[in-house]
């Protein structure tokens, strides 16, 4: 029955299944998502999204609409409930152009068919995704389901581009866009673009080319199982991580090359010249005393981060000491060449106090 | 020197409360629990007792012969058609042969819903309005104990008595055994007043069914409380639309409910049951079965 997916790192994976879909599908901006279940279901994630949303200074509201059940749908069976808000859904104005249907624990344990109601002729793509947290996914599972969903929305046969898809950016996180940003810089020396931000402040109609990259970039490990649907389905390779770390980089720059056929040697030596270049800001830091430790005593430390805190030591000659400042493990870990230059910031001031 | 404390007082008001009988009717489908919980009714109404019988199953049947074949709405439907606000005891309650108050849960459509959070609905509805009263109510519940919903009944407050339909035959004890699982398992709760007053042999005139049903009985720590013989007269009867009670009050098949009425009445026997495993009752299956 229920499999968790037992996060090894931190307890920021868990959390509800919907929320971790809705993180993902309020992206698309021309889509509502129906969350099928008590009004509660929708009230406290929109709230989420929206102060999210607000303190990205982005001044828009989720479009989520509920199916607001109550017992009544409970026992006679919320399925009518559900046809009746798709139908609201698209009614509203501006009409959308896609519909996302989530169940809630609620609707699974009683056995509404929300993938039936969904397939219905509706005139736009109606897609059911299975949210229900009770089954034993967490946010990571949702996030998944979501994307895997929202795949079905691409066409199948395209041609081929010399571009590259990023997988699964995580929306809720602070720097999503900045990381973006780092991942075209580093695309950039190899002569790449992006083909989609998958899924990142796009529209349905963009999803269609989800197949015409060369490559895909998951945001993350965890998104394997997308990135192996995603290969399935289109027969994009994949790389499983956004760049962690220099040398990180540096590999990352050589296994998308490897992937694209493009020569990466050139790209990796000007990209090394630039880290020392942004190293060498750091100078005023050497010898000094650090202690890296977990940002909360709740959370174990992000072995990735570690391995890239410990990178950045060696760089700086810095000494690692008990009673050295103490410096939170990051999470997530830095992105990219970029990511490492802003932790270092981050760095000083804590070394400087 | 500190006063010994005082033992629990005794509230009175709450005697008044206990002198009303609960029972609940537990078995296979297709037992013959409506059959048996409807003549119950009928033959205990025949002794001036005030009754309330509440069908708790969605296909809504368990009344019907009390009715003299009408459907009456039943609880779910009206809070389906209007809300659970403007629903008075005269919505739900509708009175039958001999005066016997009738209820039916009903319940969603066959395939959709939960029919067990019905059921608990129908029971909080029933409370607000005041309507669980009598001197006896009957709860005729569903065959299987399929969640917790169907185990409304035998929760505090409710039926304090169960009594398990059966045959002899090897299904009908097997579920009968499964319902004595859940009454043991709730007889553990803190507060929990259920228990088992005993097994009801409805027969299918299977040789030998009276002693494997009572030895049934005493296995699982309890007792046969009656035997209902088969009879022609329950199948005209119910074509007729009525209770044997009131179809043919004089026949053989009349008296053995009305003796039922009273075994349970009077019964103060209670017990928690002790059910089988599965390999146990299937030896016990053989030891009857000529194979």
């Amino acid at each position: 029955m229920n499999s968790s997916p037992s996060p090894s790192n931190s307890s920021r994976f868990e959390g509800c299944t919907l929320t971790g879909a809705l993180s993902v599908l309020t992206e698309i901006r021309d889509a509502v998502c129906v969350i099928h279940g008590p009004s509660g279901c929708a009230h406290h994630n929109f709230s989420l999204l929206h102060a999210t949303l607000l303190s990205n200074d982005r001044l828009e509201v989720p479009r989520l609409l509920s199916t607001r059940l109550t017992e009544k749908d409970i026992i006679f069976g919320g399925e009518e409930a559900l046809e009746s808000s798709i139908a609201r859904a698209l009614s509203l104005s501006p009409a959308p152009s896609s519909v996302f249907v989530l169940s809630t624990c609620i609707v699974e344990t009683i056995g509404d068919d929300t993938a039936a109601v969904s397939a219905k002729a509706w005139g736009v793509p109606v897609i059911a995704v299975p949210t229900a947290g009770f089954l034993g996914g967490v946010f990571e599972t949702g996030v998944r389901n979501a994307l895997s969903s929202a795949a079905l929305l691409a066409e199948s046969a395209r041609e081929r581009t010399l571009s590259a898809n990023l997988i699964g950016e995580k929306n809720l996180e602070y720097g999503v866009d900045e990381n973006a940003a780092e991942i075209v810089r580093l695309l950039a020396r190899l002569g790449i673009g992006i083909n989609l931000r998958f899924v990142r402040g796009i529209a349905t109609g963009d999803i269609g080319r989800l197949g015409s990259a060369a490559v895909n970039i998951l945001r993350e490990p965890a998104l394997r199982p997308v990135g192996e649907d995603l290969k399935r389905r289109f027969s994009t390779p994949f790389v499983d991580s956004f760049p962690v770390g220099l040398a990180g980089t540096c590999r990352f720059l050589a296994d998308i090359g490897r992937i694209c056929s493009v020569d990466a040697s050139a790209a990796i030596e000007e990209e090394q010249a630039f880290q020392r270049e942004m190293l060498s800001r750091f100078a005023d830091l050497k010898g000094s005393r650090v202690c890296f430790r977990s940002p909360h005593s709740m959370l174990e430390g992000d072995p990735a981060a570690e391995a890239v805190l410990a990178e950045c030591a060696i760089a700086l000659d810095l000494a690692v000491d008990p009673d050295g400042t103490p410096i939170p493990l990051p999470y997530p870990a830095p992105v990219g060449t970029a990511g490492v230059r802003r932790m270092l910031n981050r760095w000083r001031v804590q070394i400087r106090g | 020197m500190a006063r010994k404390s005082h033992p629990t007082p005794n509230y009175p008001c709450k005697r008044i409360i206990r002198t009303m009988k609960q029972i609940a009717l537990y078995g296979k489908g297709g037992i013959g629990k409506s059959t048996t919980a409807a003549n119950l009714s009928a033959a205990l109404a025949g002794e001036g007792l005030d009754i309330l019988q509440i069908g708790c199953d969605p296909k809504h049947d368990s009344t019907r012969m009390l009715m003299h074949g009408t459907w009456i709405p039943t609880v779910l439907d009206l809070i389906r058609e209007r809300g659970d606000e403007g629903i008075t005891v005269d919505d739900v309650v509708y009175r039958g042969f001999r005066g016997v108050r009738c209820v039916e849960a009903g319940g969603p459509e066959p395939g959709i819903g939960c029919a067990g959070r019905g059921i608990i609905a129908t029971f909080q509805l029933l409370e607000r309005l005041d309507a669980l009263k009598g001197d006896v109510i009957v709860y005729d519940v569903l065959g299987d104990v399929v969640c917790g919903g169907f185990a409304m009944p035998m929760r505090e407050g409710y039926a304090q008595e169960i009594y398990l339909v059966t045959s002899g035959e090897l299904m009908s004890i097997y579920a009968a055994n499964n319902i004595a699982k859940a009454i043991a398992r709730l007889s553990r709760r803190v507060r929990s007043r259920c228990s088992l007053g005993g097994v009801i042999c409805n027969a299918k005139n299977i040789e030998g069914e009276r002693d494997l049903v009572e030895d049934f009985a005493r296995r699982i720590n309890s007792r046969l409380i009656a035997y209902v013989p088969r009879d022609r007269v329950v199948q005209v009867a119910e074509l007729h639309r009525q209770t044997v009670v009131e179809y043919a009050p004089d026949s053989s098949q009349a008296a053995v409910y009305e003796e039922l009425g009273r075994a349970i009445y009077a019964n103060r026997k209670t017990s928690i049951p002790t059910p089988l495993e599965m390999d146990e009752l299937e030896s016990f299956a053989f030891e009857f079965v000529q194979v």
